[in-house]
């Protein structure tokens, strides 16, 4: 399954400081202090996925994030019995970070487009860990109200670009 | 609400000296009264050696003299030891009912008490504050009176010789009694002014560093050390101040004192040189003057006790002084046997500030109906099921179990008949059967305990495993425990049976999953003393933490050239994890992939330390023996915050076989090598099964590889051993070794194994995933339908079509209410929640 531990990649370097690496580059994680983002490097697991296998369905509350290592995974929804393809994601992609927050029953799937390994992080973890900083919860709370905010302005530019009706589509972050 | 005897709480600390003490305490006077008759009778034998004996030139009298005064020392300060035995025993019995009644009182306090009071409260108040009046309890008779009685018997004896010198030698204690309270004053208020300033002065220099880089931005260095300066000259004068005050009580004390003496010889020395004293009697002065001093003494610290003890418990009573809202165990008669009719009319609930959190509720349900409550947080639906179930004392209106008002029930009635599942259920400390019983248990009367009162059988509790989804978790633990070899040898025999069958069946589609034991590979999932020595030995000095420091096997270790390397090892582990870990709380989820134990933490973040400082060769041989441990516990599969050296690798799996050779010459049949015919008791039941180890913590993995053994145990007819196995699985505190899930589970199983008349359930689901919470909905609407009385709190709309009524709640009112379909096709509130929500 997991076939990053059957290698033992001497001398190189070990499998916390490559997820310490991966976090620095997050913008969820940004601005946290060293101290933390080592602890959630260490509580990250690394998980292999095939093609096909699901990471959540909807209606699960999983409360995982990922970070694509390799491969590529897929979001669905499902409207009328009918499976409609939203994005396809590649590595290098960290989603689910909302999910880490508090509960939240999937309102998409997540499966493997292509055989994938991931970084993940469940809520429980990231929870306990946490409230171990309490200092940096607004941290969070930023980048999370800034994601929101520059999701929101970016559909604000395409919507314009494209010239469609922004008529009750936009304004999320208005809520 | 009849109390035969009233609270602990509003027991003064003056009923605790005498009430069960009486005995001991009057033993305690006895005792005194020989002492101090034990501590006057050397003064006059003082004077007799010298008057008598010394004077007439008498030896027998002397020796007679100084055997009595000898055997009145002994005496005094043997019965003086027995004297303080009894007032720790009085204190600590003190001490011990004390804690048992305000702990008893505690947890029968209201909910609503709990609202403003924080555990550590609770728990200081229990484990340090009661100890220093239980400290006064056990000095209140003793020391006063032995002191008391001491300073009267030594002042009669001293007038009885000579009342003038007496009277001069003893005016000496009113000043002290004046003049030291009066500088002790003033050493009080220079200690405020200077806690203050250095509250101050740390505030400061806190300031100043936080804002460093401002202060090398704009360079300002005087500016901060002006303000810093201020501040450090006025603590400077404060504590002159004070340590000027202190000095003068201690040396003002010691003046006195010492001023005794002299007035003693001044006019004792003056009335024995006219004859009008005798030269013993002086002797007996001067010797009483300094005996004076320890009671004096004994008595001020005892006021200063006196003093704490009634102002901690006081404050400690009174703040626990809440009435209790109802009798815990009706004392005329049995607990009732209610049927599961509730009925809830005009029901208010006010709360001590005055916010209406219910109003104008009435509802009812037949025995064995299900009602949903639902509606907009806030709402009051958690509110109103925790009425009906006794946890909150309603203000107005009434509710109605089996026809009886809950409101006068005693909480063993709802006990008896309801059942609890709380949104955040508790889990306490112990074995998963242990919390399986907590409910049964704590219903079970005295008579029950006598007669048949035994647990529910193991058929039942695995049903209600089974009912609520918790059997596969509980063989999850049942298949990583570790065998005894004594106690299941019959058992092991078959487990090796399974994992032959395992290999046969599943052998080839979970090797994804798992690592198999092979002589031949380095194995990444288990440790480095696994992979050196594949195998386990019965011999105690090759097993456990103590291989380390088994000479033998270090001469091994520095045979295969693996020593050094190895504490290298240790010590990069040592030092990484004590950097991700080192600030953090001993909970599982941080140290479930540490090689460190959260114990251990503090010996090796100084060995970390160390290693640092110094070279392996230089560290202590504990130290190098600590570092080699760590190295023979790594697990590098699971162990991520090391790299696991290629040449290390093949050091080891070399040292294998080198090892073999090394104890089959000297210890031959002292090992067992891993076989795959034989069991191996070092290892946990699931990694018998595979001989190997799962290399996974994938929950979907973890499924894919307990239903197959599943399906295999129950070929062997195992499953239900295993599943008993896991009821023995340790929850750890609070139950941390469970997941949410699994604790909300464990928290349903317990409701459902003393299947009560009514059963409460508040969000009981909302930590389970879809597949359990259908299980346990189903469970509800086929076997419990028109038996047992559901209230649920639901926060998922999508599981109360099949409930009986709905009751749709908004700001503390009902405002629908009806069966699912009938609600719908009004299109009311309901139809509009649940819309929201698709």
């Amino acid at each position: 399954m997991d076939s990053s531990e059957e290698k033992n990649n001497s001398g190189a370097t070990c499998e916390f400081q490559q997820n310490l690496e991966i976090l620095r580059q997050i913008d969820f994680f940004a601005g946290l202090p060293m101290e933390t983002l080592k602890v959630f490097a260490y509580l990250c697991e690394r998980e292999s996925f095939a093609t096909g296998d699901h990471l959540y369905r909807e209606d699960d509350d999983d409360g995982q994030a990922f970070y694509i290592l390799s491969g590529q995974l897929c979001l669905s929804h499902e409207t009328d019995g009918r499976e409609v393809i939203i994005q396809n994601y590649d590595a290098g992609v960290f989603m689910g970070g909302l999910s880490l927050l508090g509960p939240m029953r999937r309102l998409f799937s997540l499966k493997a487009g292509q055989d994938s390994e991931c970084l993940v992080l469940t809520r429980e973890k990231f929870a306990k860990a946490i409230a171990q900083f309490p200092e940096l919860i607004p941290k969070i709370f930023k980048s999370v109200v800034d994601s929101i905010r520059s999701w929101d302005q970016q559909l604000l530019f395409e919507m314009a670009e494209k010239g469609l009706s922004l008529e009750g589509a936009a304004g999320i972050s208005a809520l | 609400m009849a109390k035969p005897r009233p609270p602990v709480v509003k027991r003064s600390i003056y009923s605790w000296i005498l009430g069960s003490n009486t005995k001991l305490q009057l033993v305690v006077l006895a005792l005194i009264a020989v002492t101090v008759v034990a501590r006057v009778i050397p003064l006059e034998m003082q004077k007799r050696i010298v008057n008598e004996a010394i004077r007439l030139r008498e030896v027998d009298l002397l020796i007679r003299y100084c055997a009595i005064y000898l055997v009145s020392v002994v005496a005094a300060s043997g019965l003086k030891y027995l004297i303080t035995v009894l007032q720790v025993m009085i204190s600590q019995r003190t001490l011990a009912r004390m804690r048992k009644g305000l702990f008893a009182h505690i947890i029968s306090l209201p909910l609503n008490f709990f609202r403003n009071t924080q555990p550590g409260l609770v728990v200081s108040s229990l484990i340090s504050e009661l100890t220093i009046p239980a400290n006064f309890v056990g000095m209140a008779i003793a020391v006063p009176v032995i002191n008391l009685l001491t300073l009267v018997a030594f002042a009669v004896y001293l007038f009885f010789l000579n009342p003038w010198l007496a009277a001069l030698s003893l005016s000496i204690y009113p000043i002290v009694v004046l003049l030291v309270p009066l500088l002790q004053k003033r050493v009080n208020q220079a200690n405020k002014k200077r806690v203050d300033a250095t509250r101050t002065f740390s505030d400061m220099v806190q300031e100043t560093i936080s804002g460093i880089h401002e202060v090398h931005g704009n360079g300002a260095y005087d500016i901060e050390n002006k303000k810093i300066g201020g501040i450090v000259d006025r603590l400077y004068r404060i504590r002159l101040r004070w340590d000027f005050f202190r000095a003068s009580v201690k040396v003002s004390n010691n003046f006195f004192t010492s001023l005794g003496p002299f007035l003693v010889f001044i006019l004792g020395g003056y009335l024995t040189i006219r004859g009008q004293l005798e030269l013993g009697a002086l002797v007996a002065f001067l010797s009483a003057q300094e005996k004076l001093y320890d009671p004096w003494k004994e008595l001020i610290e005892f006021y200063q006790v006196y003093q704490d003890g009634d102002v901690t418990y006081r404050k400690t009573m009174r703040y626990f002084d809440s009435p209790l809202e109802h009798t815990l165990v009706p004392s005329d008669r049995e607990p009732y046997q209610l049927d599961g009719h509730v009925e809830v009319k005009n029901l208010a609930f006010v709360t001590g500030d005055g916010i209406r959190l219910l109003d104008h509720i009435s509802l009812e349900l037949k025995p064995g109906q299900h009602l949903a409550l639902v509606g907009f947080s806030g709402s009051g639906k958690s509110t109103l099921a925790q009425c009906v179930g006794q946890l909150y004392s309603y203000t107005d209106g009434q509710v109605l179990l089996g026809n009886a008002e809950v409101k006068e029930l005693t909480k063993k009635d709802m006990a008896q008949n309801m059942g609890l599942i709380s949104q955040t259920p508790f889990i306490f400390a112990g074995t998963i059967e242990e919390n399986l019983l907590y409910a049964c248990r704590a219903v079970r009367t005295k008579s029950d305990a006598a007669s048949e009162g035994s647990d529910p059988s193991l058929e039942d509790m695995i049903q209600v495993l089974h009912q609520t989804g918790l059997f596969v978790d509980t063989l999850r633990f049942g298949l990583n425990a570790i065998l005894d070899a004594e106690r299941d040898s019959a058992l092991v025999a078959q487990l090796v049976k399974v994992r032959q069958n395992f290999r046969q069946q599943f052998g080839e589609t979970l090797s994804t999953y798992v690592e198999f034991f092979a002589e031949d590979r380095y194995l990444y999932h288990s440790s480095v003393a696994v992979n050196l020595l594949f195998g386990t030995s019965k011999r105690k000095e090759f097993s456990g933490p103590s291989l380390s420091e088994n000479r033998n096997f270090i001469a091994f270790l520095e045979k295969a050239e693996l020593k050094r390397p190895l504490m290298e090892l240790g010590a990069e582990l040592a030092r990484q994890t004590v950097d991700i870990l080192g600030n953090l709380p001993p909970e599982k989820v941080f140290f479930e992939q540490s090689p460190i134990a959260p114990e251990e933490l503090d010996a090796f973040k100084m060995l970390a330390q160390q290693t640092r400082r110094q070279k392996l060769h230089e560290l202590t041989p504990v130290e190098r023996h600590q570092l080699l441990e760590l190295a023979l516990r790594f697990v590098p599969g699971r162990h991520k915050m090391v790299s696991f050296p290629n040449l290390l690798e093949r050091l080891i799996l070399e040292g294998r076989s080198l090892f073999k050779e090394h104890i089959n010459g000297d210890f031959a049949g002292a090992f067992a090598f891993y076989d795959e015919k034989e069991y191996i008791f070092s290892q946990t039941i699931q990694n018998n099964i595979f001989f190997g180890k799962t290399k996974t913590t994938s929950p979907k993995a973890q499924d894919n590889i307990v239903q197959s053994i599943i399906q295999l145990l129950i070929e062997e007819d195992l499953l239900e051993t295993i599943v008993g196995i896991g009821m023995q699985f340790q929850v750890g505190s609070k139950g941390d070794k469970l997941s949410g899930g699994q604790r909300q589970k464990l928290a349903i199983a317990r409701a459902f194994l003393k299947s009560p008349r009514l059963l409460i359930m508040d969000e009981a689901t909302s930590a389970l995933d879809n597949n359990a919470q259908a299980r346990i909905q189903n469970f509800l609407e086929t076997r419990l339908k028109g038996k047992t009385t559901v209230i649920a709190v639901v926060h998922r709309l999508d599981i109360i079509k099949n409930f009986d009524k709905v009751a749709v709640m908004k700001a503390g009112k009902l405002i629908e209410m009806g069966g699912y379909d009938e609600l719908m096709a009004q299109k009311g509130v309901l139809y509009g929640l649940i819309r929201g929500k698709k």
